[in-house]
């Protein structure tokens, strides 16, 4: 038991967590019977209602790995964390930490409007448990990292919110934990600071430190993280690798929307507001045509992950037919990370001649004859679908495609500028200046 | 409640920078800054000189003086209790999103106020001299009067910021509370003015009537406090922080949940 302690940074045991009612729905009771409750410390069991939040959760967290919490909305995620943490105590089970624990569930905690940046690092360095020599120690390279600037000995009233973010986000990462929590606030700044958080974290992990993190960015968890839990109706549904995990997730929510399911708070559900059971994709219902594989290979036929915007770019897609199926299609739809579509076809759409049936075996090929896109990454979905729309098989968010050009926005067409002198000033008939775009 | 005192040491780096915080940021952005610390006192004694050295005539010798004595301490004393009511409910942002230590907060608005209290004794002794009052020997007794104080101080925040998480009315009992208490505390009238009867009773049975006559024996009638009500009032502020300590660190985990 005690090796397998050093071996997990946490070890969580059948924890179970309550909540008064009295409490969330903040009525405060009469002076007499709080008094009385008070001081004699006991809970009147009978009369209050709970609200369960946790019933049972079992969760070992091992040393160094990135764990991703997913779940939905009042599924219990943050309730986990803030035990974790040690802001709630539970109600029952046990919790063992090993390491110094450091927490990003709230950024800036204790900042003080009136004060300067740099008077605030010192107390929110204090709050997260550094000392001052620490602090002291690091001041610049937070300082740095922040970019602030001269304003670091501004007050913090008058910082944007971006800046305010980036100084909390800047003392929260140099307190130097061995595991840290943090609830979905990767999304931190601008761009530019953006990568840089995420940077940060990566750097982390390089370190062997312990991450658990909580977002509702299912492509950050599968990216990004080693394992993945998932809660659901205050209990770990179900632990294991991301891509599982997730797909599991969102086969789980769709289910539930097309079900219906009303949406009550989950926490107040009587079961708890636990999703749909789905089917693990068990092979009695294999579908009818499958797509094994999709691979993006460039000009010279070779798989590909980074292009340029003027390059070609194909988009294999491998099947297999399990019988014969009279009318399949199929689908490619481009989107940004953000999940803006850019760009999506099928073979229906565009009444592409497919073989009846279908060999049992193939691959379909859609060629893009340059990429056209501007510079960031795209995710390409492919499925295949009868001519009703019912899917047979679907490749999600696993084909991931990097374009490095100059532009923005998304598209970006064939282009040259030309300058042109007004006709009156004609003085050499050439014109003053031509750039294309390479 | 050794628990809880030991527990304060190990955060005195936190309870240290919370005080200097709070020190800074109550003048913050005030032309006179610091000043206000000795201004509002000042300015609080005035009036009460006016209204009972210059209306309402009390028989006693430079009575500012006399005033101020008495003012100080329950400055600190007032502010404490008055702070320390609201001191878990104002915090929710500490509390509920870092893991906090939560008797760390009452006791930084104590130790706040003992420092604004602290600091303004320069001014008191130069506001004797002033009057011709040369502050004797019997300082040596200050320490004692002032722990105790402390003691009694730091376990009413405790308790009251305790209850207040749940019970939100109290901050503003004790509000009203304190101006009743000022009033029958010796503060502005010496405690022979209380009526023989029941003079022992209304003395003994409030700690800030001893604070202040002790106060008063050290610096303006130049004897040691009497030993009997302090010692009394300090075997009192122990058994009291004990039983606040207690009570704090039993609802201590829930105040996450609840403020």
């Amino acid at each position: 038991m005690s090796q397998t302690g050093n071996m997990d940074a946490i070890v969580i045991r059948n924890v179970v967590k309550h909540f008064r009612k009295s409490t969330i729905r903040r009525e405060y009771t009469t002076f007499k019977s709080e008094l009385v409750r008070w001081l004699t410390g006991k809970r009147d069991r009978g009369g209050t209602r709970f609200i369960e939040a946790l019933r049972g959760i079992d969760l070992v967290i091992p040393r160094g790995k990135t764990v991703g919490i997913i779940g939905r909305n009042g599924s219990g995620k943050s309730t986990l964390l803030k035990l974790m943490t040690g802001i709630y105590s539970p109600t029952s089970g046990s919790i063992d930490i090993n390491g110094r624990i450091s927490a990003l569930l709230d950024l800036g905690a204790g900042f003080h409007p009136d004060f300067s940046g740099r008077e605030n690092i010192l107390i929110n360095g204090i709050i997260l448990g550094m000392s001052r020599v620490e602090i002291r120690a690091r001041m610049d390279d937070i300082i740095a990292f922040s970019e602030l600037g001269d304003f670091i000995d501004e007050p913090v009233r008058t910082y944007s919110s971006g800046m305010y973010m980036r100084l909390a986000f800047s003392v929260a990462t140099h307190v130097d934990p061995d595991i840290l929590i943090i609830d979905e606030i990767l999304a931190v700044g601008d761009e530019h600071f953006g990568k840089k958080s995420l940077g940060k974290m990566t750097e982390f992990k390089k370190a062997g430190k312990t991450i658990v993190l909580v977002t509702h960015d299912l492509s950050t968890i599968e990216r990004w993280c080693d394992l993945a839990a998932w809660i659901d109706a205050g209990r770990i549904r179900r632990m294991g690798a991301p891509g599982e995990v997730v797909d599991e997730y969102r086969r789980a929510v769709a289910l539930a929307e097309e079900q219906a399911q009303v949406m009550v708070p989950a926490a107040l559900a009587a079961d708890g507001g636990a999703l749909p059971q789905v089917q693990a994709a068990p092979p009695a219902t294999r579908p009818e045509v499958e797509i094994s594989e999709v691979r993006l290979l460039g000009s010279s036929g070779a798989p590909v992950s980074t292009l340029g915007a003027q390059d070609p770019l194909e988009v294999a897609i491998h099947f297999t037919a399990r019988m014969p199926v009279e009318e399949v299609g199929f689908s490619v739809v481009l989107h940004t990370k953000d999940g803006v579509r850019v760009y999506g076809t099928s073979t229906f759409r565009e009444q592409v001649p497919l073989p009846t049936p279908l060999p049992p075996a193939g691959v379909v090929r859609l060629r893009l004859e340059r990429v056209g896109l501007s510079p960031g990454h795209y995710t390409l979905d492919v499925s295949a679908h009868s001519a009703e729309g019912r899917e047979y098989s679907a490749f999600r968010d696993r084909c991931r495609l990097s374009v490095e050009a100059s532009g923005e926005g998304q598209a970006l067409p064939p282009h040259r500028w030309t300058v042109e002198p007004a006709p009156e000033a004609l003085v050499s008939s050439a014109p003053l200046a031509q750039a294309v775009t390479p | 409640m050794f628990r809880n005192l030991r527990e304060l040491y190990q955060y005195r780096g936190l309870l240290l920078s919370l005080t200097q915080r709070e020190l800074k940021a109550r003048y913050r952005g005030s032309v006179l800054g610091f000043l206000w610390t000795f201004l509002n006192p000042t300015l609080q004694m005035v009036v009460y000189t006016l209204l009972f050295s210059v209306y309402m005539r009390q028989q006693i010798e430079a009575y500012a003086y006399f005033l101020f004595i008495g003012l100080l301490p329950w400055i600190w004393f007032a502010s404490s209790v008055g702070g320390g009511a609201s001191a878990i409910s104002d915090r929710r942002d500490l509390l509920t999103k870092v893991r906090f230590p939560a008797q760390v907060l009452p006791a930084s608005v104590v130790v706040t106020n003992l420092c604004n209290f602290l600091l303004s004794l320069p001014l008191l002794i130069l506001f004797g001299l002033f009057f011709g009052w040369k502050p004797s020997w019997h300082v040596v007794a200050l320490p004692l009067v002032i722990v105790t104080q402390l003691g009694v101080t730091l376990a009413l925040a405790y308790l009251l910021s305790a209850i207040n998480v749940t019970f939100r009315d109290l901050q503003q009992i004790i509000n009203n509370l304190l101006t009743m208490w000022f009033f029958v505390t010796p503060i502005f009238y010496r405690a022979t003015t209380i009526p023989e009867d029941f003079r022992l009773a209304m003395v003994l049975a409030n700690p800030m009537a001893v604070m202040a006559t002790s106060y008063q024996s050290i610096f303006y009638d130049h004897q040691l406090p009497a030993a009997g009500p302090l010692a009394l009032w300090a075997g009192i502020a122990f058994v009291l922080l004990t039983v606040a300590s207690i009570i704090f660190e039993r609802r201590r985990e829930e105040f996450a949940e609840v403020v």
